[in-house]
């Protein structure tokens, strides 16, 4: 009798602790979360594992004399241990290396020329902020290869490369630049970081915006030189926002397909992802691996990301007071190294654009007279009988462009609305229940896709919807679109709930409000602008993303990046061209409108 | 000779004016707090003198040393002031251990491995934290912070310290403490604080002067009490002492009768003044307000406090409201009728410009 | 909670059922003997998108003509061989292609291994073709990648011997797509090293140096060849730029072995340009011992076709002189229809065919040690 008291009783403590755990909806949320995150990266993660122990149909069943489908570890001693013909050299230990060394490279360089010019807006009196901090971005916004090929037309020349032509400096200025500097490990971990760049900007320029103005002046009174004071007390400080900005540069450069393609190829210099991409058809054991390997280097990162961050010597200085920052005087020096920001702004985000138009507007591939002119790319008719090229109309009267950039506009604006909600209901759940497992585990997956090579992230998808039959077309894509692009929609999710006071949301938990609505009527409304900003880095992302949907689109017409390429596959420059900064031109269109509707912007996206 | 001289200084931001043509001396070994409401100016006023803000123009000295002259162009940074600071939120570099924060500021004045630790010995003594010597700020308590940081400031022994609130950020009882402690190092350290505060309490136990500021005007620069007995104006009479001063409109005549709260009094002068006919407004200490069986006066007991020490009793007499403050553990019936008198001084100030034109005593008519 | 049971159930059958494919091989079986009128019946009955794979740009204009011709609505779907075959792999549905067009003979083989495509043959050029561009896949067209050089300044590279493009000098010279990033370009290259490309290959050493070749320790000239011309190269973006390169004014002593077709790009200055083998033939000699490559384009019908009848038609389409117009207009695509005229100033497939490395997709599929050899020659 006792007994089955006591039973009762304990039953009844797990239904009522069960029932409480599952009325706050940040349980609920962190748990279906965690079995979605799982469903959509820990399971991919698995099936690419699987596959590297898999003997796949074709080439690669014939060259390892196994059956298909049978467990292999024929694809880890081809890639690691064939010395014959140097195979596992150069497949793989000198790409390895290579990644690593323009991975970091990349990084460092985006770290310096980001976190400089965040320093200098921040914390100084440089003259034309406004102007460096709009065009920053840019760079971000323009798909990472139109700057490589940018560079390569840039500085080309008859010495180095090709050896076949010159590009404007060279035929403008003179100038015979080294093929070390046009071609290589140099200028692609330079390109790398010129894109990534803005991660830099943007993570170290919030948080030196947030830092406590007082941690410098406490030294500068205890008699500190100004750059005592910046390597040891501010570069310290923001160390958690370089690590992050490493760790995401590091990932982005290290999967970067289309950059070391076009400046590596002529001097036979390889990384990772160029010999995944030649694998993955014949091999796709190996192809795998390398994918595994990238992930791995990724992670690595990360945890070393971790130990730094959230170690005992961080802990956040929120103040009240000494807001009135202190700005450097930079006196004389002011104008020069303003103005020669601006040109090198001017040189790396802005000459783009203005090549890609100019390109997209000569016959002839490098006669720039008047007479060579047309606008025919972009509004002319019959082009394929008075031309002999390319489509029959210009971009802007072809229908097919239009559809591509509306599916481009609906697929981005959807992927952005899913990551982007999904960012903050995870940022929600892991703010409330911070520190605890569940939480912990749920963000660290949230940010797993972004370790995740584009390609072979679309590769395993594109596996993956073989076997979901409703998994197709548009569906697919905007599911990929959301799931890869998540971190940035979580990170910044999770800074603006972490800025918002619990009290905020139990005042109207008090009152008696449910939960959606609090979300929607409270605690969406207070940090509206940094919300609105984790949707439109998913957005700007995805309009200019082409590796992650190369294989998942159901015709290369179908968005506008794969049109792009297709364009320039078939040599139709100008048409590839103007399609490039119609890109370029409805991303900023969309970040000023939102920037002005809403106060969001893109810079707010990463740091929050 | 004057340690800090201030002449004519003023900041603006953008076309706000916080500090306006200020002029201030501090003398030397003086514990100067400057007081006032937030958004005063008095921070401003602190980080000027420090060199962490730069003024809009005036000229300021410390020591024999020019720090700052906007007509001569000269402005000295802060590492060249020979001053110490200690902010509000202590402003311990999160990423040094104890040891490390402290010893920062010497190695910068190339101290030998040996000095700075038995420098540091020293002060963590001194400031009783000497097991906290290899942690992290994040694993101190706030006062622990506080007193870090205090040693901090202490380490290369200026003989010039400025305070920004910095018992804003801890709770009452530890305040307490660390205000003790604070007077004690002034004595020890035999230094120039200069200290900045909004709570009067502070400023009154602390300070041998203190300056009260409001929207970036110096109203008053004296010693406490005598500041708190001869206020210049109703805004450092209001400022000043817990609870405030009552302040009743009232009217006078040119024979010095007031009238004020449905009564009629004369008013005495302590001073020879010509008082001439004007609206006033009265200002009577609460502990002043007496509360005793055979009081003139008459009024019902609206509210009391009692705190064990004393008691604060909020009175009603024609309409107008009074605070007295009775001392004792005593206690009074509310809405019951009570008897009171006023006990010797009053202020009178000027209704339209809030100065003060006299102290003085009533008698009632 | 039965309920919820069957539900679930239900709900993991929808979503890992795998779509139950139409037996394309049985209808394809089927329109092998079918007439022209009775294929475009069935294939009008057809419904949703025709979508269409391959790897080059003009299908996208033969599948416009033959949309118009039949009222069929297309998708043409333009990527890189790599790509077409990751996703014959791995779509179906309405996004899967129902006809490629593909080039590398050797995957293709294992691609019909796999049962990813079926073979048609349309009654309509059954008597014209030959046997070899009938079985096991029918060839479409054959494209041939040629040594072209610039013809400006006073070092012309006017090749009469392949042998030259290994000599010290030249090195830098000469540019080559990245035979890891097209295969075709690899099964050149590994077609160089069988016996009987070898051999002609030690002959044309013989020619040129007037002595025996020494192999050192290479396996046979092939492989000599192979080496010490990679050693010379340059590798390209993609044959559309190797074009344009080459062509310029500067790029004077630079020869390319690139697509002939791209000299039909208006990019391309075409006047720089020469033609190794035309020259040659201009000039009563041939390039020896081969004057570039050569590789068939195929066209097939996915086995996840939803419009299987309306890739046969096309596939029947394609093969008209109609179809082949895309192509046919301009030198560097040739017919595997023989009784089709090429180009004028071009030569006929069966010149090309003795002068041209075609490839043997039996040899490349046994030879995967030889791409490893070759993959480090472009790497050093």
């Amino acid at each position: 009798m006792d007994e089955a008291r006591t039973q009762r009783i304990a039953l009844n403590r797990i239904k009522g602790k069960t029932l409480a755990w599952f009325s706050k909806p940040a349980n609920v949320i962190l748990l279906v979360f965690l079995l979605l995150l799982a469903a959509l990266t820990l399971y991919p993660l698995l099936s690419l594992l699987t596959e590297t122990v898999t003997v796949h149909a074709g080439r690669e069943a014939r060259a390892a004399k196994q059956a298909v489908g049978d467990l292999t570890f024929y694809h880890f001693q081809r890639l690691f241990a064939t010395q014959e013909n140097e195979y596992s050299l150069i497949q793989f230990y000198e790409p390895f290396r290579n990644t690593l060394l323009v991975s970091l490279s990349a990084s460092m360089i985006a770290i310096l020329f980001g976190g400089t010019v965040a320093f200098l807006v921040m914390r100084t009196n440089l003259k034309y902020v406004k102007f460096v901090s709009a065009v920053f971005t840019f760079p971000y916004i323009m798909p990472s290869w139109t700057l490589a090929l940018f560079w390569e037309n840039f500085f080309k020349n008859v010495n180095i490369g090709l050896k076949t032509s010159n590009g404007i400096m060279a035929a403008v200025f003179g100038v015979y630049m080294p093929e070390w500097f046009v071609y290589g490990g140099f200028p692609i971990a330079l390109v790398l970081g010129l894109h990534y760049a803005p991660y830099a900007f943007i993570l170290i320029g919030t948080m030196l915006r947030n830092m406590d103005a007082s941690l410098e002046e406490a030294a500068m009174i205890l008699r500190t030189r100004r750059l005592r004071i910046i390597r040891c007390i501010t570069l310290p400080v923001v160390r958690p926002a370089i690590m992050s900005t490493f760790l995401l540069v590091f990932a982005s450069s290290m999967s970067a397909y289309s950059v070391p393609v076009f400046l590596g190829s002529p001097v036979r210099f390889y990384m990772l992802s160029t010999k995944m991409k030649s694998l993955i058809d014949s091999y796709p054991g190996q192809a795998y691996i390398i994918a595994s390997v990238m992930i791995l280097l990724g992670i690595v990162i990360l945890l070393l990301n971790q130990r730094v961050t959230s170690s005992r010597k961080h802990f956040t200085t929120v103040t009240g007071k000494s807001r009135q920052i202190s700005r450097i005087d930079l006196g004389r020096a002011n104008y020069p190294l303003a103005i020669l920001l601006v040109i090198v702004l001017l040189l790396v985000a802005v000459t783009p654009l203005l090549t890609f138009a100019m390109e997209s507007v000569i016959i002839k591939a490098g006669d720039y007279t008047p007479g060579n002119m047309t606008l025919d790319f972009w509004i002319g008719t019959n082009l394929t009988e008075r031309l002999d090229q390319g489509d029959s109309t210009g971009i802007l009267l072809n229908p097919k462009v239009w559809n591509a950039l509306g599916y481009s506009l609906g697929l981005a604006a959807l992927s952005a609305f899913v990551a982007g909600t999904c960012g903050i209901l995870v940022g929600y759940g892991v703010a409330k229940r911070r520190g605890s497992r569940l939480a912990n585990v749920v963000n660290a997956l949230s940010f797993f896709p972004y370790l995740m090579p584009s390609l072979a992230f679309g590769a395993i998808y594109l596996a993956m919807s073989s076997r979901i039959p409703w998994l197709r077309g548009f569906l697919l894509l905007a599911l990929v679109g959301s799931v890869k692009y998540m971190p940035f929609s979580s990170r910044s999710g999770l800074n603006a709930m972490l800025q918002l006071s619990g009290e905020i949301e139990e005042a109207a938990v008090i009152t008696g409000v449910p939960w959606w609505k609090r979300m929607l009527r409270v605690v969406f409304p207070i940090q509206k602008s940094s919300f609105l900003s984790g949707y439109l880095m998913p957005m700007v992302s995805c309009m200019r993303e082409l590796s992650l949907f190369v294989l998942l689109v159901p015709t290369s017409n179908t968005i506008l990046t794969t049109m792009l390429m297709q364009y320039s596959e078939k040599g139709w420059a100008q048409f590839g061209n103007a399609i490039n900064l119609l890109i370029i031109i409805v991303v900023l269109l969309v970040n000023f409108i939102v920037n002005k509707l809403t106060g969001a912007s893109i810079d707010k996206g990463v740091g929050g | 000779m004057p340690e800090i001289f201030l002449k004519n200084v003023s900041k603006h931001f953008g076309r706000v004016v916080a500090v306006d043509r200020l002029d201030l001396q501090i003398l030397s070994n003086a514990f100067v707090t400057l007081l006032g409401p937030s958004g005063c100016g008095k921070t401003t006023i602190l980080r000027m003198i420090a060199g962490l803000e730069t003024p809009t123009e005036g000229r300021i000295t410390i020591g024999n040393k020019v720090v700052f002259d906007s007509d001569h162009g000269i402005n000295l940074p802060p590492n060249k002031r020979d001053v110490g600071f200690l902010f509000q939120n202590y402003a311990l570099w999160p990423h040094m251990t104890v040891y490390q924060n402290i010893a920062f500021g010497l190695e910068n004045l190339k101290w030998s491995k040996n000095d700075i630790r038995s420098r540091i010995e020293e002060l963590l003594a001194m400031l009783r934290i000497d097991q906290f010597e290899n942690r992290y700020p994040s694993e101190l308590s706030g006062g622990q912070q506080q007193r870090v940081a205090i040693a901090r400031t202490l380490a290369p022994g200026p003989k010039v310290l400025f305070m920004d609130e910095p018992l804003s950020n801890l709770d009452a009882k530890l305040r307490m403490e660390m205000r003790a402690e604070l007077k004690r190092l002034h004595r020890d350290t035999d230094s120039t604080i200069v200290y900045v505060t909004h709570d009067q309490q502070e400023a009154m136990t602390l300070s041998t002067m203190v300056c009260i500021i409001e929207k970036g005007q110096l109203q008053q620069y004296a010693p406490p009490l005598p500041m708190y007995n001869n206020p210049a104006n109703l805004f450092v009479a209001d400022f000043l002492g817990n609870p405030a001063m009552n302040f009743i409109d009232g009217h006078l005549t040119g024979d010095g009768v007031l009238s004020f709260a449905g009564l009629q009094a004369r008013f005495s002068a302590f001073n020879a003044v010509t008082l001439g006919e004007r609206d006033v407004t009265v200002g009577i200490r609460p502990e002043y307000v007496r509360i005793e069986k055979d009081g003139a006066l008459e009024a019902t007991v609206y509210s009391t406090l009692p705190s064990g020490m004393e008691t604060t009793v909020k009175l009603e007499v024609n309409g107008v409201s009074l605070t007295s403050v009775v001392f004792g553990d005593v206690d009074f019936q509310v809405d019951r009728k009570v008897r009171f008198s006023f006990n010797k001084a009053t202020v009178l100030f000027d209704r339209e410009s809030g100065r003060t034109i006299a102290r003085g005593a009533l008698t009632l008519l | 909670m039965k309920k919820i049971l069957s539900l679930v159930l239900s709900l993991t059958m929808l979503l890992c059922a795998v779509p139950a494919f139409a037996d394309v091989a049985a209808d394809v079986e089927a329109g092998q003997s079918m007439t022209h009128d009775a294929l475009v019946e069935k294939a009008l009955a057809e419904s949703g998108p025709f979508v269409v794979y391959g790897n080059t740009s003009r299908i996208e204009t033969a599948a416009e003509a033959f949309g118009e011709l039949y009222g069929i609505p297309y998708e043409p779907n333009n990527l890189k061989d790599q790509e077409i075959y990751e996703k014959l792999r791995y779509v179906n549905g309405n996004d899967a292609a129902d006809m490629v067009m593909i080039q590398d003979g050797a995957q293709l083989t294992d691609a019909i291994d796999e049962g990813l495509v079926v073979n048609f043959v349309p009654a309509s050029v059954q008597d014209a073709l030959s046997e070899s561009d009938q079985q096991p896949a029918l060839v479409h067209q054959y494209i041939n990648k040629l040594f072209i050089y610039n013809n400006l300044g006073d070092d012309v590279p006017a090749i009469r011997n392949v042998w030259e493009l290994t000599a010290p000098e030249m090195k830098g010279n000469v540019i080559f797509k990245n035979p890891e990033n097209e295969k075709v370009n690899m099964n050149f290259l590994v077609m160089c090293t069988k016996d009987e490309w070898a051999d002609r290959l030690a002959e044309a050493y013989l020619d040129w140096k007037g002595e025996e070749i020494d192999l050192g320790g290479y396996a046979n000239a092939g492989y000599k060849w192979v080496a010490e011309f990679l050693d010379n190269v340059t590798f390209g973006k993609s044959d559309t730029s190797i074009a344009e390169e080459v062509s310029q004014e500067t790029a004077a002593g630079k020869i390319g072995l690139f697509v002939l077709s791209k000299l039909r790009s208006s990019s391309v200055l075409t006047d720089n340009l020469t033609v190794a083998e035309y020259d040659a033939v201009a000039n009563g000699y041939a390039v020896e011992p081969f004057a570039g490559f050569m590789y068939p384009m195929y066209t097939m019908v996915n086995t996840r076709a939803t419009r299987p009848y309306t890739a046969m038609l096309f596939i029947e389409y394609l093969m008209s002189q109609e179809g082949f117009q895309p192509w046919g207009k301009n030198i560097g695509a040739y017919s595997s229809n023989p009784s089709f005229a090429v180009n004028e100033g071009d030569l006929t497939i069966d010149v090309w065919k003795d002068v041209l490395v075609v490839e043997d997709a039996d040899y490349i599929l046994e030879s995967f040690d030889v791409e490893d050899f070759i993959l480090q020659h472009c790497q050093n």
